[in-house]
């Protein structure tokens, strides 16, 4: 673009801005009046427990929680109580120890729906069972029914302890059994006394460990924590055979062996012959291909063949029959060479 | 069709294994070439067999011919038109009718790829091997041959197919497949002598099977001479280009070689454009025979001893083999090097080259159902059916007419 049409097109822009509202300052007006897309049930919900700023201030404020406690707090709170590591929820009576890592946004706006959904997703990985692992479809609903006890005892916190627990051992036992790597249950951290939070990471592992150790000693006296009646025993593949190249096919001589070598004059004279032997002539094969073929027919039937045939053996009898009689009626047709 | 009493002729309602197919085709062959016959689609009412005017044979045949529907035509070749065909009692199951020409060198008989095709197919059963289920004539003096229904196209498009990805464990199954297929062939004495990836159809359920019997021969007696100018060229083995006349199943195995180390290179292995350069590509990579590495390879008829020792050229070292077959793995090549070895007598014979731990060793070959294939269709077989043995797709860069020239004289 040449200087002249730049510096025209520049003058034209002034002229707008001097005219009125460019569209630029028109978008940022309108937004600013613009009522928040996100509805609000009360008041309350725009404020922040914590540091009480309210999304007037701060149109871009983000609400987060922690599965602990699910006690919402802003962003900009969360990034200055919990950066240099884990610390007490600030909410008044809670004093639960919160690290950054597990803030997350809800997904629902109540809360006491959020925690029932993580929940139900936590039970529902460990109690993975479907209608075709039961003997009957009345033991599946059993088993249904169980789980949703044990939903509601944990939504409910009614003994809570007990039943993170037998999860646990559930979870190891399922593991075992199908021999896979173990995946460790995090009891619900909501529940208080879960099993106490360890501020130290190496002091968490070291009890992982320790709980997990002990789990596999109680799997092994066969506590599963549940035991749910008509539950099909899990039956493992047979471990595949190995691969076969022949696919089971041998040809090998049954009325014969085979030797090395045999003796006949005519056979010498080729045995010494330079060409035989330099295009890869086998003797072999030609020795098992004629015994092969002064054997070959032993022990075959024909009559038990054709049997054997996927027929119906009726029309079968008929066409050997009519063959038969027309070969020993000595007719022109001849059956000698049949094969 | 014509059979309005069952009984008459003892129809088989499956055809017949290809046993009797062969005896009964022959008959009705001489019959048919013979001079004035009645229509072979005469009513028969009467008994046949008392002197009717229509032999036995021409009534089977015909029988046989009514079993069959021929549906569209697939393809056509010099050699054979291929039409899609199925059951008559059964409209779901497929076959494919390789319809032969009648051929101008074979005014009074029948052309001999024909013959051996026949033969050879109706003595080798096995599930890796195509199935002839039947033969019959037309009025028109054509022979039908009854082929298994092949829907998946051959292995030389599946490397060609770029759009295909298949892996080392792949290869295996496929290789397994062939070298089987070659194992029962020579097991029951018959040489192929036109093993290629193309000859190499690949059935719904993805098993391989070898076709194309055209240039098949069962193994020589001693002293008795074999066309050398078999096999197509890239899968030709040194003897052959040497001119060797007895020779044996090792010859098929250098073929097998070919294939199974053009899959794991998605191009030809060994190309070349004529049959000399054919014998220099291999010697590149084979080094030059020599009286030591081959005893007796300067009686062969066409053999020129290099002329200086500056001519003399080595094999090319383990390094070279796993930079371009990295796919094969260690086994793989050393069972490769095997099947290609100049001096026909160390080569692999089949049943060793099942024995190799290269079936066995890691990775295991993929099941059959979890194969990659391309829905190549019914047309690809009868693209591939209808060829002449020896005889290459066209447009594939090749000069054909590769062995078309044969001796019969040492049938």
């Amino acid at each position: 673009m040449s200087k002249v049409t730049s510096r025209a097109n520049g003058g034209q822009v002034r002229q707008g801005e001097a005219g009125g509202a460019s569209p630029l300052s028109k978008s940022l007006y309108s937004l600013s009046l613009k009522p928040s897309s996100r509805p609000r049930t009360d008041a309350a919900s725009d404020v922040c427990p914590v540091c009480k700023s309210s999304r007037y201030l701060n149109p871009n404020m983000k609400f987060l929680v922690n599965p602990e406690c699910y006690h919402k707090m802003c962003e900009s709170c969360v990034d200055r109580i919990f950066s240099h590591g884990p610390a007490p929820c600030p909410i008044a009576g809670c004093a639960r120890t919160l690290r950054k890592g597990k803030f997350r946004e809800a997904t629902f706006e109540d809360l006491k729906v959020e925690r029932e959904v993580d929940i139900r997703r936590r039970v529902a990985s460990i109690m993975n069972k479907e209608e075709s692992d039961f003997e009957t479809l009345k033991d599946y609903n059993d088993y249904l029914e169980q789980v949703e006890e044990i939903t509601w005892n944990l939504i409910l916190k009614i003994d809570v302890d007990e039943t993170n627990h037998r999860l646990q051992r559930w979870a190891d036992a399922q593991a075992a059994e199908t021999g896979a790597t173990r995946r460790t249950y995090e009891p619900d951290p909501s529940m208080a006394g879960a099993s106490g939070v360890v501020l130290k990471k190496g002091g968490t592992q070291r009890r992982a460990l320790e709980t997990s150790s002990g789990n596999t000693t109680d799997t092994n006296v066969k506590d599963k924590g549940f035991n749910f009646h008509g539950l099909k025993k899990k039956v493992a593949p047979p471990p595949e055979a190995p691969f076969d190249p022949f696919d089971g096919w041998s040809i090998a001589p049954q009325y014969y062996t085979l030797q090395n070598d045999y003796d006949a004059d005519w056979l010498t004279k080729h045995k010494r012959e330079k060409e035989q032997l330099v295009g890869g002539y086998q003797w072999s094969d030609f020795y098992n291909r004629a015994l092969q073929d002064a054997f070959g027919g032993l022990t075959v039937f024909i009559d038990d063949e054709i049997r054997a045939r996927d027929i119906p053996s009726g029309d079968a009898a008929i066409g050997t029959e009519r063959a038969a009689t027309a070969a020993a009626g000595g007719q022109d047709v001849n059956m000698d060479d049949i094969f | 069709m014509g059979v309005s009493s069952p009984a008459a002729l003892s129809p088989r309602p499956k055809p017949p294994g290809s046993h009797l197919a062969v005896p009964d085709r022959a008959k009705a062959l001489s019959g048919l070439s013979r001079a004035a016959k009645p229509p072979a689609s005469a009513p028969i009412t009467r008994t046949p067999i008392d002197g009717g005017e229509a032999d036995m044979a021409e009534q089977m045949n015909d029988a046989l011919r009514s079993q069959f529907v021929s549906g569209a035509r697939l393809g056509e070749g010099t050699y054979a038109i291929v039409y899609a065909g199925h059951y008559r009692h059964d409209p779901t199951k497929l076959v494919a009718i390789k319809k032969i020409k009648l051929n101008a060198d074979f005014k009074d008989g029948i052309a001999m790829d024909a013959i051996r095709e026949i033969k050879y197919l109706s003595e080798l059963s096995h599930p890796n091997i195509i199935k002839l289920h039947a033969v019959f004539s037309t009025k028109d003096q054509n022979l039908s041959l009854v082929l298994e229904h092949l829907p998946l196209g051959d292995l030389e498009g599946l490397w060609k197919n770029k759009s295909i990805t298949y892996s080392s464990a792949d290869i295996k199954a496929w290789s397994n497949m062939l070298c089987q297929a070659i194992w029962f062939c020579h097991a029951n004495h018959v040489l192929h002598r036109d093993i290629k990836g193309n000859n190499l159809l690949i059935a719904a359920d993805n098993t391989v099977k070898l076709a194309d019997f055209g240039l098949a021969r069962s193994f020589a007696d001693p002293g008795a001479k074999m066309t050398s100018n078999v096999i197509t060229r890239f899968y030709r083995p040194p003897e052959l280009l040497y001119g060797c006349l007895h020779y044996a199943g090792n010859a098929d195995m250098w073929s097998v070689g070919c294939v199974i180390a053009e899959l794991a290179l998605r191009q030809f292995f060994l190309p070349s454009e004529t049959d000399l350069q054919q014998l220099s590509v291999i010697i590149d990579v084979f080094g030059t025979p020599s009286e030591e590495s081959w005893p007796g390879v300067g009686s062969l008829r066409y053999y020129q001893p290099p002329p200086n020792r500056s001519a003399v050229k080595l094999p090319q070292p383990l390094s070279w083999w796993r930079g371009r077959l990295p796919l094969l793995g260690d086994d793989g090549i050393d069972m490769v090097r095997g099947m290609l070895a100049m001096d026909p007598q160390k080569r692999l014979t089949a049943e060793q080259a099942l024995q190799h731990r290269y079936w066995t060793s890691a990775p295991r070959p993929t099941k059959k159902e979890n194969l990659p294939n391309e829905g190549g269709g019914m047309k690809k077989e009868g693209e591939d059916l209808k060829r002449k043995g020896g005889e290459t797709p066209a447009g594939a860069g090749r000069v054909d007419k590769v062995a078309r020239k044969l001796d019969f004289g040492g049938m």
